[in-house]
């Protein structure tokens, strides 16, 4: 449990990450470092996408499963953990 | 009987009777005449005289009428109503006898015959009428009733009266009969004649035959019309289409009934059926049959026709498609059951932090936020293209200075450093880097001077993540030695301060050794400065290449340790400190001093790349013994040139007859096997050289580490001076080297704590002659000093 949560502050503190998210599957955030309506948005929006990423995956190979989803944008890179339990959403400017 | 006189009918009318005597005079006329009489009064008693005629028989109702009662009708006022008869017949006519024969005809008459035979039998019989009449008669009706009795009683053929007595007894009415007082006794013995006429034929229905002669012209259409009908009566026996068939049903009585039931509120939902869905439920349900059918070919013929998307090739896993073979020959079990998804409730959402995926998660994440921070330099470090990210901003001229700036001289260039706060301050007494993996590296923290001890540590670092070590290893002292284990590659052993030995396996997350020496009876009772896992490649009994651990410290042992029951070990060498040295150095000999130990301290060994039996020791003496593991007792040769404690011994991996060594002494020395002395010598610093190395890909190469800097050395360009030059940070003391093996990075550990990579470029050293061009160089530094 302190591993976790030391893992959570390591990750925050690196360069360039600009927010950490943990959602669990009902979408009621656990931890995050940004504000509320924001968290309630990512969370929202990437858990959507996060089902179609793994029902595409799983349909080329319904043994395959998604592990890791990276979404590189102009600004930002939005990284996402799915399972079915939680959703871990790291968000890191990459260029600063 | 229910008889109802006309008094009971018609209270309103007095019936009396009248004696005015009804004759007809012939018995169809008599017949009418009842008839006519009657018709006021009894309408039932008319159909019967008629029934009496229907049936053709001569019934003389003549008799009915002679004993036939008047009936009078009489209003509330009294007068007469009564309604005259149609026809009045003539006093005084005959009664014509009446056989006993019709009268027994008469059904309705049974009770007229019983009369009649009793009146025939009995006069008391006959009273027996009136009297049933007189039940229900008034005093008239009875008086009337007698008179009828004298009728009856005078004219025994008289059944009229009788018959007019059943008639009225079946009859609702009673008739009053008027009693012909007429009838004397004389008329009794007269003769009467009775006349039996038949009644005329009536016709109900006459369609007389229509015939047509054979000749005329409408014979053959009257003939076939009649064939047709001969047909149809024919047919019409078995014919559907003359089906009579009458029917009655019960109309039940409908009602209306009505019933109010909740709205049936109807909701929509949609699912899609994917591949994976399928397939989970595939599995999460043929996993049960799986033991049962086996997976044989045909089956698996079956079952990929009953695919779902036949494009899946047959081989895919096993599981899978047995899976399917198991859904196919039990596809009905399937359909019947139900999936019951599995709802896990987390009453607690905290609990998805506890979970090991989500850790896992967590170092995946790690690692990719990391990633994009030093991917440029792990880019370098793998020798890959470095593209430079199109969205950065282009900072003015940072960049394109830097790739101006391309220089041919040979340099360093720093990359990263594997540092975290927990190994800040401590010294880095040894780097390994894992044998299967590697990017993994162990790195040992201790001290390596007696006297700041600390705790030691073994980090293990990843390249992945150069901000946090993988594995973190505390140990009760001191690390000073570390190697990895070939055949085990998980396995770490690690040489501390206070001569233990300790075992680590990596792969679990435990913190604590898998086996430790502190029990052993022989553990060292020195610094343990090295240890290595060795391949014996003709172990005992010619088995495969097995590992063993060697180490040497200070207490001048070089042990041999294998587990059993723990770690236990045995002496390879005892170092025993050699007098006779020096000489060639000039230095007097000196009195033999008083020896503190026996034993040399060993500080480091090398075991030769080809031949695991021999090895080189260093010794705090400056001597450099070659070994052999066969001999536990001699050396096979003393390399004497050092004059301070020699750090590090190191075979060329290249060149199988080189070794350097390098010393407190400031030097460095190149070695050939068979020659005692040193080929050349390399000093560039005025500081104790603690670490070198030969480069694993240019075999002129080598690195070293001084406690100031970090230099380069390429025999082939100069072997006055290093070609780089890399100073250490101010404050640190750069204390170990490594070379990555598979690319030209070089790692410096240091005395901060910190572990920093170089990469080195634009070193010009070529390939693939560098050996011959070492032993040119060797062989031309003898000749030149021959």
């Amino acid at each position: 449990m302190a591993e976790v949560e030391e893992t959570l502050k390591r990750i925050q503190a690196h360069k360039g990450v600009i927010g950490t998210i943990v959602v669990n599957a009902e979408g009621i955030p656990i931890r995050t470092t940004l504000d509320s309506s924001t968290t309630v948005q990512y969370a929202g929006l990437l858990h959507q996408l996060t089902m179609k990423a793994r029902s595409t995956v799983r349909d080329i190979d319904p043994q395959n499963d998604l592990t890791f989803l990276r979404i590189r944008s102009k600004k930002h890179e939005i990284m996402v953990a799915p399972d079915k339990e939680y959703l871990l959403i790291v968000i890191q400017n990459p260029s600063e | 009987m229910p008889v109802r006189t006309a008094k009971q009918m018609k209270p309103t009318l007095k019936v009396t009777k009248s004696r005015t005597p009804n004759q007809s005079t012939s018995g169809v006329l008599r017949v009418n005449q009842s008839a006519t009489n009657t018709r006021s009064v009894n309408s039932s008693v008319h159909r019967k005289s008629f029934t009496l005629a229907g049936d053709s028989k001569v019934l003389d109702k003549g008799s009915v009428q002679t004993h036939k009662q008047t009936v009078q009708v009489f209003d509330e006022t009294g007068k007469d109503v009564t309604p005259q008869p149609l026809y009045q017949p003539e006093a005084g006519a005959l009664q014509p006898k009446q056989s006993k024969i019709f009268t027994n005809h008469d059904t309705s008459g049974s009770t007229l015959s019983d009369f009649l035979s009793t009146a025939y039998q009995t006069t008391n019989a006959s009273f027996a009428a009136p009297f049933t009449r007189s039940v229900f008669g008034s005093s008239s009706v009875s008086r009337s009733s007698q008179s009828t009795m004298e009728s009856m009683n005078d004219e025994i053929e008289d059944p009229s009266s009788k018959k007019d007595i059943s008639l009225s007894l079946s009859d609702v009415q009673v008739r009053r009969e008027e009693i012909k007082e007429q009838i004397k006794e004389h008329m009794l013995d007269c003769m009467v004649d009775c006349y039996l006429t038949e009644t005329e034929t009536i016709w109900l229905l006459d369609m007389p035959a229509l015939s047509v002669s054979m000749d005329s012209e409408e014979a053959e259409v009257v003939k076939g019309r009649n064939m047709a009908y001969q047909e149809l009566c024919k047919n019409r026996l078995g014919n559907d289409k003359y089906m009579e068939r009458p029917m009655q049903t019960f109309n039940g009585a409908p009602k209306a009934k009505e019933v109010q039931s909740d709205s049936i509120s109807m909701v929509e939902k949609a699912t899609m059926a994917t591949h994976w869905d399928i397939y989970d439920s595939y599995v999460s349900d043929g996993g049960a049959g799986n033991a049962a059918d086996g997976a044989s070919p045909t089956k698996l013929d079956i079952s990929t026709l009953h695919r779902v998307h036949s494009s899946r090739p047959l081989d895919r896993t096993m599981s899978g498609a047995s899976a399917i073979s198991t859904a196919s020959t039990s596809s009905s079990r399937i359909d019947t059951e139900a999936f019951v998804v599995q709802g896990e409730n987390e009453s607690d959402p905290e609990d998805v932090l506890h979970s090991e995926k989500f850790l896992q998660d967590l170092l995946v994440m790690e690692r990719a936020v990391l990633e994009n921070i030093y991917q440029p330099k792990l880019a370098a470090y793998r020798q890959l293209p470095i593209l430079p990210d199109p969205n950065r901003e282009q900072k003015a001229g940072d960049e394109r200075d830097g790739q101006d700036d391309v220089s041919l001289n040979p340099a360093l260039e720093r990359l990263w450093a594997f540092n975290c706060e927990l190994t800040m301050g401590r010294n880095v007494s040894n780097m390994a880097w894992n044998k299967k993996n590697p990017d993994l590296l162990a790195v040992g923290y201790g001290q390596f001077d007696f006297k700041d001890q600390k705790s030691g540590l073994v980090c293990c670092w990843s390249l992945k993540n150069p901000t946090w070590p993988e594995r973190i290893f505390h140990c009760e002292s001191g690390v000073t030695a570390l190697d990895f284990s070939t055949c085990s590659p998980s396995q770490l052993a690690v040489g501390m301060h206070d001569g233990s030995i300790a075992i680590y396996n990596v792969q679990s997350t435990e913190k604590t050794p898998v086996i430790d020496s502190s029990d052993c009876a022989h553990k060292h009772t020195g610094p343990v400065w090295q240890v290595r896992w060795v391949e014996n490649e003709h172990g005992p009994g010619g088995e495969d290449k097995r590992e063993t651990l060697i180490s040497v410290s200070a207490d001048g042992r070089i042990s041999k340790w294998f587990l059993r029951k723990g770690l236990d070990g045995i002496d390879l060498m005892k170092l025993k400190r050699m007098r006779s040295v020096r000489k060639h150095l000039g230095v007097k000999e000196r009195k033999i001093e008083a020896l503190i130990s026996r034993h040399a301290s060993g500080l480091c060994f090398h075991f030769h790349n080809n031949d695991s039996n021999i090895y080189l020791v260093g010794t705090e003496d400056g001597l450099i013994h070659k070994c052999s593991c066969s001999y536990n007792e001699q050396f096979l040769g003393t390399y004497t040139a050092h004059i301070g404690p020699v750090y590090k011994i190191t075979w060329s991996p290249l060149c199988p007859d080189v070794f350097l060594s390098c010393s407190a002494d400031w030097t460095i020395q190149l070695w050939r096997q068979d020659l005692f002395t040193p080929i050349l010598g390399f000093t560039s610093t005025h500081k104790a050289v603690h670490d070198i190395e030969w480069s694993p890909r240019w075999a002129t190469v080598f690195g070293a580490v001084n406690e100031g800097r970090l230099e380069i050395w390429d025999l082939g360009s100069s072997i006055l001076d290093p070609i780089i030059v890399s100073m250490a940070r101010p404050g640190v003391k750069l204390t170990s080297l490594l070379f990555a093996t598979q690319t030209d990075c070089v790692l410096v550990g240091d005395s901060g704590g910190q572990v920093s990579v170089y990469k080195l470029k634009n070193l010009n050293a070529g390939e693939g002659k560098e050996v011959n061009t070492l032993h040119d160089i060797i062989r031309s530094t003898l000749a030149s000093q021959l």
